[in-house]
């Protein structure tokens, strides 16, 4: 029990209801504010997702079409060449006129000049036969037109445009261009219609790229082409793609089936906007980095989640301040219960708590506590009545049979003439009379007792004559103590009745007052015949009590000493047969009451 | 019990407090500082592919990075006296970094005073002789040596006598691949005549590798070790017309020299990665100023172009520049 209570108070007496009502409520506000915070933040994601989806989604589509309208105009360009008669009679003309040439080339020469983004424009035929923006442009002799695929494909589709990927043009002696090249068939009127030579065009990048570029999707977005083989038409960072700084997942592109898909991880993630064309075959691709598209997104997440934790620092607070409140007028009362249960009254005094029902507790115990203590006080003050009044039917009065025994003697006395005999009889007995009729005070000091003692003994001497003889002593110190009454002549009494009476001899009796260290001691020895064990035994037992003794045996005086003064004080007996007996009575010396 | 529940509560609150610094204040620590670096490379933009594409590549990276770069280039790589001057000037102007292509070994007398005002030295394509160097972007170039040795030697008669055409004395890069090139050739290196240098100079180049020519009328194998000293011999074989009995093996292409190839005077090329190597002078620099390199040295790669595999996409990428309005 008692090792239990100490743990409790090791671990805290209310640990668990103010940690219940702790956990309870910071618990529910916190997960309010969790889920609070956890369900706007992933939506701030997904809208910002979304949103940017379908506006790159605008964007690239916008941009998918003009890259088509701009290869249907170039297409119609070299449409419009192929079939013109100044290039039919460069091309499969057989005549030396030199006309057709300049007038092609003029005609070219002007293109050329209103469109920066055509690199080359030109005409060819595989047995040398050609034109390339000028009339004296010059092949590269080096070249074999069967290895170029705009050229050998163009012949191949039968009317149709051909449009290569980014491809370096080696056509034109020093110049080796990054271009994309369109090409047609050109068929030969002159000589059956059947297809036996190439027109085309390359563009240089700066259309696509500002295609690209003005169609911004936010910062750090870009857009770029790819063919249908995967290989890049135009990139922003063309350069960087082909050495290999960069990358694109273009594997991931090609084998989407949505318009929009996201790559990579972390800080890398990155949203694809994807648009195909089915003129071109071209895959128009918007990248836009997640870190960017989420950055606003972000921003607000990290406010919401500051003020998450706010939240959670304030429910923390706001419950410990609450379960404090509710628990701490109980952990009092429990700490003063716990005191008063020790016996310290004055812990019930606590402080009033108004209103609550720990409030009315608190009151009720107190009053109960007050209630106990009055109760208490009451019955001690009971107690000590009941103490008293024993103490004073203890004491009782003089045995009658000793006062008819002293008058008689007065009487024989009297009779035999002998005046100073009864007149100091008569006084004694009067003194002895007096002292213990005045029954006021339950103390007296030692002088009385023994003046008492000695007004007893000097009857007594009287009554044995020659047989008794006594002697009174006491150191000074002592005779101003105070004693409770009645304590000496009983055991006077004893003395002579049980130790003189029989004795042939005349016998003395000392009675002596001293101080022993802090104790008073009162000696009463005879030189009478002592007793045996058998007597000594019983020398305290109730019912001795002789009739020729005043009434108040020797256990009524050990009884009165030990209900006053305690048990470690009282009479103690030390006889011989044939030599006598001393009775020893221990009493304190240094109480308050003792010295007064 | 009361203290204990107050104690965390300041606990989770000082908590909460310095979440919110790191929650605000992060993003604000990472915002990339404006670093200033100049690159001086061995000779200016326009004089020859090599330094065009390298610088084009810096700028790039630089543009794409947000930092600032200035090139600070000599007119020709033999002048190396207006390189030191260059270095001595950039260091007046205190950038955070200088990239440098130095021309000749011999380390430039103001390193020490560069590295004292706390300027970072990162070397691309070549090195000079620096006892802590902090970062080299390049090519590998005895792994350049090597693989024109190897082709060489398999495509060499065993007798055949070979001159190598050097670019510079005391350079780093020239030493470096000659030096490659002789363990590609394995027992062949002890059919090599005669090294000469042409100082980076095209004409120098032709004129002696006319002389060797005349020295050694059995030559079999002419290397260049760099565009101007490969070009070169190409042009004495081409206009010799002895293209069938000496084949030119190079380092580094241009227009010219794959022309040079279409026609049949070089027998191989090896390519450096030109760009690459200028972009990543700048990314890596930025990466060492940022305080986490990714290592001593860095290799921008090479390959090896032979006639058969020039049309390749992946050896066009390499080869020519892409150029978006030309």
């Amino acid at each position: 029990m008692r090792r239990n209570k100490s743990l409790n108070r090791f671990f805290g007496r209310f640990n668990s209801i103010r940690t219940e009502i702790f956990g309870a409520t910071a618990g529910l506000l916190v997960l309010a504010a969790l889920a609070l915070a956890a369900v706007s933040i992933y939506s701030m994601d997904t809208t910002a997702f979304e949103t940017s989806e379908e506006f790159s989604g605008k964007i690239i589509r916008q941009v998918n079409q003009s890259i088509d309208s701009y290869i249907s105009y170039m297409d119609n360009i070299t449409s419009m060449i192929a079939n013109s008669t100044d290039a039919q009679a460069v091309l499969f003309g057989s005549s030396a006129d030199n006309g057709f040439r300049v007038r092609l080339g003029e005609q070219f020469q002007t293109i050329l000049k209103s469109r920066s983004d055509i690199r080359n424009i030109g005409i060819i035929r595989e047995d040398g036969n050609y034109l390339i923006n000028v009339a004296v442009k010059r092949v590269n002799p080096y070249l074999d037109l069967d290895t170029q695929s705009w050229y050998t494909e163009a012949l191949e589709r039968n009317g149709g445009f051909v449009l290569t990927s980014s491809h370096v043009q080696a056509l034109l002696r020093g110049e080796r261009p990054w271009v994309i090249t369109l090409s047609r068939g050109m068929r030969n009127y002159t000589g059956g219609g059947g297809i036996d030579g190439v027109a085309f065009i390359d563009l240089n990048y700066s259309v696509i790229s500002e295609l690209c570029e003005q169609n911004s999707i936010g910062k750090r977005g870009y857009v770029f082409v790819i063919d249908e083989e995967g290989e890049i038409v135009y990139h922003p960072q063309q350069q960087q793609l082909f050495s290999e700084l960069r990358t694109e997942n273009i594997e991931a592109i090609m084998s989407a089936d949505e318009d929009a898909i996201v790559v990579g991880e972390g800080d890398t993630q990155k949203l694809y906007t994807i648009a195909r064309s089915s003129l071109t075959g071209w895959t128009v691709v918007g990248s836009t980095d997640v870190s960017v598209l989420l950055q606003n997104s972000r921003r607000s997440q990290r406010f919401f989640l500051v003020i998450t934790i706010v939240l959670v620092v304030l429910a923390l607070l706001v419950s410990g301040i609450l379960a404090g409140s509710i628990t701490r007028p109980l952990q009092r009362l429990q700490e003063s219960m716990a005191r008063v249960q020790e016996g310290d009254f004055a812990a019930a005094e606590l402080p009033a708590v108004s209103g609550t029902e720990i409030g009315s507790l608190t009151e009720s115990f107190t009053v109960m506590t007050n209630r106990i203590q009055e109760l208490m006080e009451q019955n001690q003050r009971e107690q000590e009545e009941k103490r008293k009044s024993e103490l004073r039917a203890l004491q009782s009065q003089i045995n009658p049979h000793f006062l008819y025994n002293t008058l008689d003697s007065i009487i024989w006395m009297a009779e035999g003439k002998k005046h100073e005999e009864v007149v100091l009889m008569t006084s004694s007995l009067a003194r002895l009379l007096r002292q213990s009729i005045t029954n006021e005070d339950e103390l007296v000091t030692v002088e009385s007792e023994l003046s008492y003692a000695w007004s007893y003994l000097t009857i007594q001497q009287m009554r044995y004559k020659d047989k008794l003889s006594f002697s009174v002593e006491a150191d000074p110190e002592v005779l101003p103590m105070r004693i409770i009454r009645l304590i000496l002549q009983p055991l006077i009494e004893n003395a002579i009745y049980h130790g003189i009476k029989y004795k042939e001899s005349p016998g003395q009796i000392l009675v002596r007052a001293y101080k022993e260290e802090d104790q008073l001691i009162l000696l009463i020895r005879d030189d009478g015949v002592g007793m045996d064990e058998e007597v000594l035994k019983h020398i305290f037992d109730r019912h001795k009590v002789n009739y020729q003794s005043n009434g108040v045996g020797v256990y009524n005086v050990q009884q009165r000493i030990r209900l006053y003064y305690g048990q470690e004080y009282g009479i103690r007996y030390e006889s011989r047969p044939g030599e006598g007996t001393t009775a020893r009575i221990t009493l304190p010396a240094d109480r308050e009451e003792v010295l007064q | 019990m009361k203290k204990k529940v107050f104690t965390l509560l300041m606990i989770l609150l000082v908590l909460a407090s310095a979440g919110l610094l790191v929650f605000f204040l992060g993003p604000a620590m990472k915002t990339k500082e404006s670093w200033h670096l100049i690159y001086i490379p061995k000779s200016k933009e326009g004089t020859n592919d090599f330094w065009t594409s390298l610088i084009s590549g810096a700028r790039m990276a630089a543009e794409e990075y947000g930092v600032t770069l200035d090139v600070m280039a000599p007119d020709k790589e033999q002048n190396v006296e207006q390189q030191e001057q260059l270095f001595r000037e950039a260091v007046e102007l205190r950038p955070d970094a200088i990239l440098i292509s130095p021309s000749v070994s011999t380390p430039s007398p103001y390193l020490e005073e560069a590295r004292q005002r706390g300027i970072h030295i990162v070397y691309v394509d070549a090195v000079a002789e620096d006892p802590a160097p902090e970062l080299i972007v390049s090519t590998d170039n005895l792994e350049v040596g090597r693989k024109l040795g190897e082709y060489t030697a398999s495509v060499c008669d065993p007798e055949g006598k070979i001159a190598i055409v050097s670019q510079m004395r005391n350079s780093s890069t020239a030493e470096e691949r000659e030096q490659g090139f002789r363990e590609g050739l394995g027992a062949l290196a002890e059919n090599v005549m005669e090294v000469v240098y042409c100082d980076s100079t095209f004409e120098k180049a032709t004129r002696l590798t006319k002389k060797l020519m005349e020295k050694y009328p059995d030559l079999t194998v002419i290397a260049g070790l760099n565009e101007d000293s490969s070009v070169g011999a190409a042009r004495a074989i081409r206009d010799e017309g002895a293209e069938d009995r000496i084949m030119v093996v190079g380092v580094d292409s241009s227009l010219e020299a794959m022309e040079l190839m279409e026609q049949g005077i070089f027998r191989c090329i090896v390519v450096q990665e030109s760009f690459k190597m200028g972009y990543l002078g700048v990314v890596e620099t930025i990466r060492l100023l940022q305080g986490k390199p990714q290592g001593l040295f860095v290799d921008s790669g090479c390959e090896l172009v032979t006639k058969e595999n020039m049309f390749d996409p992946r050896i066009e990428k390499l080869i020519f520049p892409f150029e978006e309005g030309a």
